[in-house]
C-alpha cells in the first residue's frame, strides 16, 4: 500500500460530487459479472474502482478498513453466491466473517450504507450495474466519508475522475 | 478429563495443594516446568512464577490477586517437545482450549492444573471484586488434568456474551450512529498504541503480528487516530470467535480504555447470529470463523 490518497477533493468544484467506490470482486463470479456489464455496454458510475481477488474469502477485513482510511467513500465486497464458489466453500467463510464485520463497522459509527457485501455471479452483469449504482446513489447524500479516514479531504488531490 | 479432583476446605487451602501437586510432578520428572503464581514484590500484586526445582514449589500461591492468565507463556515452549504444567483459573482454561484449537500447543505437552476459582479482588480497592470477576462465565475450568475444587467457587453467570463488558454494551448500542462514532473516535484518540492489550491477549498467538510486519506495512509508526482505529478494528476481527472474554486487554490498558467492548460486541453477535456457544468451552469444536454452516443467516443476496 502506498500513502497516496485515492480520493478526489469533493470541495473544490461546484460540480455534483460522485462518491468513490471500491469493489473487491471475486475473480470467478463478480469480476466476470463486471466484465459482462462492460461487454453489454451497461452504464455504471465511473467513480467505481474494481480490485480482483481470487475469492471473496481473500478479502481480508483489513483491506476494507484500509480503503476507508485512504479515502474511499464506500466499499463493496462481492463474490459468488453460496454454493457456487470456485473453491467450494470460500464464500461461506466470507459470509460468516462479514456478517460480523458489518456489525462491527456499524458499532463504531460507520454508516451501514457505505459498506456492502453482495453475491454477484458471472452471468449477473445487470446486477453488478444495479448494485454499484445503488451504492453510489445511497452514498451521494451522505457526502465524503470522514470516519476512520487518515487524511483530511480538503488537503488531498488523489486520482482524478 | 479424569478423576483427579482434590477438594479443599476453603480458599486458603488452595496454595498448599498447589505446592504438593507441583512438587510431585517435578519430582517424578515427567514435566520440566511449572507455571503458577508467587507473591509479588508490590502489595496486592501476585506475579507469574516459573518453577523448575521441586523445592521451589513452596513459592507457589493462590490469592485474590492472581490476575495473570499464564497460558500465553506456553507459546515460548512451542516446538521444544518439553512438557509443562500450568495452573489455570476458570477463565484461563478457556484460553488454553483456544490455543489448543488453534494448534498453538499440543494437549499432550501440557498438564493442566485447574483451580475452581473463588474470584479475585480489585488491586486498588481490595474489598470489591475485580472487574473481570463481576460477571464470571466459567469459574470452573473447562479442561484439566487435576482440579483443585474449592467450596467458595464463584457462581458462574450464564448471561450471553460471556463477560462483564456486555453490561456496558447496551449503552453504546443505543447511541445514534454519530454519537457512537464520537465515542470511539475519542477512544482511538486516547489510545497510545502501546500494544499492551494485544500482547496480553491469550488468543493473540501469531509469531509475527500483522501490526509489526514491515512488508506490507499495515500501520504507521506515528500515533494517528486513523491508524489507532485500524488497529482496534483489526484486532477485534482477528480475535473474533476466539476471544474468551477474560478481560485482560482492558485490565492492562494504561489509558483505561474500553478495549474489550469491541470484542464483546462481536462475541454477542456471534451468539445471536450463529447460535453456537463460545468455541473455547470445548475442545471438540473449532473457532467460529474457522467453520461454517450452509444455512448460516443470509443478508447478502
Ligand atoms: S473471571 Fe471467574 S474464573 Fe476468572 S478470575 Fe474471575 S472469578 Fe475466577
Ligand atoms: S480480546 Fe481481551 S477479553 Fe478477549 S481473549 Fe483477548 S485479552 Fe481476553
Ligand atoms: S492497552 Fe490501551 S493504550 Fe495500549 S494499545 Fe491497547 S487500547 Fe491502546
Amino acid at each position: 500500500m502506498t500513502n497516496q490518497p485515492l480520493a478526489d477533493n469533493p470541495n473544490t468544484s461546484g460540480q455534483e460530487w460522485d462518491p468513490k467506490i471500491l469493489v473487491f470482486a471475486c475473480q470467478y463470479c463478480t469480476y466476470a459479472g463486471a466484465d459482462l456489464a462492460g461487454l453489454s455496454r451497461l452504464q455504471y458510475p465511473t467513480t467505481t474502482r474494481v480490485i480482483r481477488v481470487p475469492c471473496s474469502g481473500r478479502t481480508n477485513p483489513q483491506f476494507v478498513i484500509r480503503a476507508f482510511q485512504k479515502g474511499f467513500d464506500g466499499v463493496l465486497v462481492a463474490g459468488c453466491h453460496p454454493g457456487d464458489c470456485h473453491f467450494a466453500t470460500g464464500n461461506y467463510f466470507t459470509r460468516r466473517r462479514y456478517l460480523l464485520m458489518t456489525r462491527l463497522m456499524e458499532f463504531v459509527g460507520m454508516d451501514p450504507r457505505r459498506f456492502r457485501v453482495c453475491w454477484i455471479s458471472g452471468s449477473e452483469g445487470p446486477k453488478f450495474q444495479q448494485v454499484v449504482t445503488e451504492l453510489t446513489d445511497a452514498i451521494r447524500p451522505l457526502g465524503p466519508n470522514q470516519k476512520l479516514r487518515d487524511i483530511e479531504p480538503s488537503v488531498i488531490g488523489g486520482i482524478s475522475r | 478429563m479424569n478423576e483427579n479432583i482434590i477438594q479443599v476446605p476453603d480458599k486458603s487451602g488452595i496454595s498448599k495443594i498447589m505446592r504438593e501437586i507441583a512438587g510431585d510432578l517435578l519430582r517424578q520428572q515427567t514435566i520440566s516446568l511449572v507455571i503458577g503464581w508467587e507473591k509479588g514484590i508490590l502489595p496486592n500484586k501476585s506475579a507469574p512464577a516459573f518453577i523448575t526445582q521441586s523445592q521451589d514449589a513452596e513459592k507457589l500461591i493462590f490469592d485474590e490477586y492472581c490476575y495473570h492468565n499464564l497460558t500465553k507463556y506456553l507459546l515460548q515452549r512451542k516446538g521444544s517437545g518439553l512438557k509443562t504444567a500450568i495452573f489455570v483459573k476458570g477463565c484461563d482454561s478457556r484460553s488454553l482450549v483456544g490455543l489448543i484449537q488453534d494448534n498453538q500447543i499440543a494437549r499432550e505437552d501440557i498438564c493442566i492444573i485447574g483451580i475452581s476459582c473463588p474470584g479475585l479482588m480489585e488491586e486498588r480497592n481490595i474489598v470489591i471484586p475485580a472487574k473481570k470477576c463481576e460477571i464470571c462465565y466459567t469459574s470452573v475450568p473447562v479442561e484439566y488434568d487435576f482440579l483443585i475444587d474449592c467450596p467458595e467457587t464463584k457462581t458462574a453467570n450464564d448471561e450471553p456474551g460471556g463477560s462483564y463488558a456486555h453490561r456496558e454494551l447496551p449503552r453504546v448500542e443505543n447511541m445514534t450512529l454519530d454519537q457512537r462514532n464520537i465515542y470511539w473516535q475519542k477512544m482511538f484518540e486516547n489510545c497510545i498504541r502501546c500494544y499492551a492489550c494485544r500482547n496480553t491477549c491469550p488468543v493473540c498467538s501469531c509469531k509475527e503480528c500483522c501490526f509489526d510486519q514491515a512488508n506490507p506495512t499495515w500501520l504507521g509508526k506515528g500515533n494517528s487516530t486513523s491508524d489507532n482505529g485500524f488497529y482496534h478494528l483489526v484486532r477485534a476481527m482477528h480475535v473474533a470467535g476466539r476471544c474468551v472474554g477474560c478481560g485482560e486487554c482492558e485490565r492492562v490498558c494504561p489509558m483505561n480504555l474500553p478495549v474489550m467492548l469491541l470484542n464483546n460486541k462481536l462475541s454477542l453477535s456471534i451468539e445471536e447470529l450463529f447460535d453456537e456457544p463460545p468455541a473455547s468451552l470445548s475442545l471438540d469444536v473449532t473457532a467460529t470463523l474457522n467453520h461454517f454452516k450452509p444455512d448460516d443467516p443470509e443478508e447478502f443476496m
